[in-house]
């Protein structure tokens, strides 16, 4: 028993180990995978996050008046597997660090999260399409010219009309 | 001669509180013979992953069981890539050593604590798992998952390390080196824990070599069968170490392998950080998955982890059959318990490493 005794000895020497939360401060990293965070403003509804999602947490649909694409998450459903957050192309779904997952009965069958990103028109034949966002294209481009935002503001068949028609 | 009794264990709480059930002969006190009854935690894994598509099992295949949970999809990973016929980039090879090896030495923590906790030796068990947690920060912090770290994906890893974490993570590490080695000494030379220990669950080398155990069930019995170095994979073939060998063919032996493991695994990811290459941690984009088979295999830390895929050129697989360590090593639990006491069942148990819910699926 020497052995251990000495062990014993220093751990009682030292204190507790654990931290005193929720009284005090406790150790959550920077990286920890929390409760999902979603940015309308980045996302494009390209519906990737619902693809790679193994637990069918996340739901992205055409809004039922045809105005936009709806973003819908459960938290209950999700496993914290991060992988909506790394294959999302635009970095508008990820894990925050907040572990907090209780929440109040009355908000057991709602969605956790539930917004909405509508469609812009296309300047030219007026169709829906969805507004291009910013941080994809500062990693698209270069630089960001009248000519990019000019084209990004249309819709596939214009752009490709337009093409055509300078040729 | 008394009469033989026959005495139900299980299938709740034994060791680990893993639900198998053993129907065990005794005469006294001594076990003449077991049959083991399983299936109770059946999940039909093997079904659900044909309903997802290849990204969504990765993570599938990493919720099998959690202490070796990055071995599986790992190892699905490894076949996945064989059917695309890519190359993952070689700084990702390393990476995928580092999570792994940190695994491993988490999960070999865990089972030795354990055994002291099956021994009765609980402020050992304590002092064992409070030295575990550190490794538990470390996934926390540099994967964001204590258990599940979602470390691989198809075509390299998912995360990578700067100078910070390397330095975090190697402080960490050497922080561990000497607590570990002060609780292995307790595990070697204690009184109880030896006389616990020592030539209970006995599985000599031709028992091990007749029923095909595996990992460290089968390293204590002095077979050397470590996948990591009889068909390498990742990076380990460009990494210098020795398998570990212990001839005592008893429940110590097999906690001796672990414990020094553990030692093995942290030299593994010095050596991994020390020479990690600079470059992409994963390719561009997402390979396509043409029809065909492959199957991959790799050392997880309970034995040998073995995965079959099959696709048809769609989004999901068509088959996948999985074979893990458990399924051979508790064959042996019938030669391992007979003439050992019933208060040894469970450390005997123990000592395989099982884990039901990886083996029912
Ligand atoms: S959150 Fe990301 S992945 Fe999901 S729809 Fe929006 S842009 Fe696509
Ligand atoms: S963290 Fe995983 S389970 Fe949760 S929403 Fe994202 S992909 Fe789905």
């Amino acid at each position: 028993m020497a052995g251990f005794f000495k062990i014993a000895i220093r751990n009682f020497l030292n204190g507790p180990t654990t931290d005193p939360y929720p009284f005090g401060e406790t150790f959550t990293p920077e990286k920890y995978k929390g409760i999902i965070a979603y940015d309308p403003e980045l996302c494009i509804g390209c519906s990737t996050c619902e693809y790679v999602c193994p637990s069918g947490a996340i739901k992205v649909t055409e809004k039922d008046d045809g105005t936009g694409v709806r973003f819908v998450f459960w938290l209950n459903t999700c496993s914290f597997c991060g992988n909506c957050g790394y294959y999302c192309p635009t970095d508008a779904v990820y894990n925050s660090n907040d572990f907090h997952t209780a929440r109040h009965q009355s908000e057991k069958f709602i969605p956790t999260i539930d917004d909405d990103i509508s469609y812009v028109r296309c300047k030219r034949c007026e169709q829906k399409i969805k507004a291009p966002v910013e941080a994809l294209l500062i990693r698209a481009y270069d630089e960001i010219t009248e000519e990019v935002r000019h084209q990004t503001s249309l819709c596939p068949d214009c752009r490709r009309q337009e093409q055509f028609e300078r040729m | 001669m008394g009469e033989i009794y026959k005495v139900p264990v299980g299938p709740i709480h034994i060791a680990l509180e893993e639900p198998v059930y053993f129907k065990v002969n005794v005469h006294g006190e001594t076990v003449e013979n077991v049959d083991i009854l399983s299936g109770f935690v059946h999940r039909g894994m093997e079904a659900l992953v044909l309903r997802r598509n290849y990204l969504q099992n990765m993570i599938v295949t990493e919720r099998t069981c959690s202490l070796c949970s990055n071995n599986h999809p790992f190892t699905y990973i490894m076949a996945v890539e064989k059917i695309a016929g890519v190359r993952i980039p070689e700084r990702a090879e390393y990476l995928r050593v580092i999570a792994d090896e940190v695994k491993r030495a988490a999960s070999h923590l865990f089972n030795v604590s354990m055994l002291a906790h099956l021994v009765g030796f609980h402020s050992l068990m304590t002092q064992t798992m409070e030295t575990r947690e550190v490794l538990q920060d470390v996934k926390e912090s540099i994967w964001g998952n204590r258990m599940d770290l979602g470390a691989n994906t198809i075509g390299g890893v998912k995360y990578d390390l700067d100078k910070d974490q390397i330095k975090y993570l190697l402080g960490k590490l050497i922080s561990l080196k000497k607590p570990v080695r002060e609780l292995a000494a307790i595990y070697r030379d204690n009184r109880i824990v030896r006389a616990r220990t020592e030539g209970v669950g006995v599985l000599t080398k031709e028992d091990a070599l007749r029923l095909g155990v595996v990992g460290p069930t089968a390293r204590g019995s002095g077979v050397d069968n470590d996948i990591r170095k009889a068909y390498p994979y990742a990076a380990y073939s460009k990494l210098d170490w020795d398998v570990v060998l212990e001839d005592g063919c008893d429940v110590r032996a097999r906690a001796l392998v672990r414990l020094k493991e553990v030692f093995q695994a942290i030299d593994l990811v010095e050596q991994c950080l020390s020479k990690l290459p600079e470059g992409p941690v994963a390719l561009q984009g997402y390979p396509r998955i043409p029809a065909g088979e492959g199957v991959a295999r790799t050392e997880a830390p309970r034995g040998e982890l073995f995965f079959y895929v099959k696709s048809d050129g769609s989004s999901k697989p068509e088959r996948m059959k999985w074979r893990v360590p458990t399924y051979l090593n508790w064959e042996a639990l019938k030669v391992m318990m007979p003439g050992n006491k019933i208060a040894d069942i469970s450390v005997i148990f123990n000592s395989i490493d099982p884990c039901i819910s990886c083996t029912e699926r």
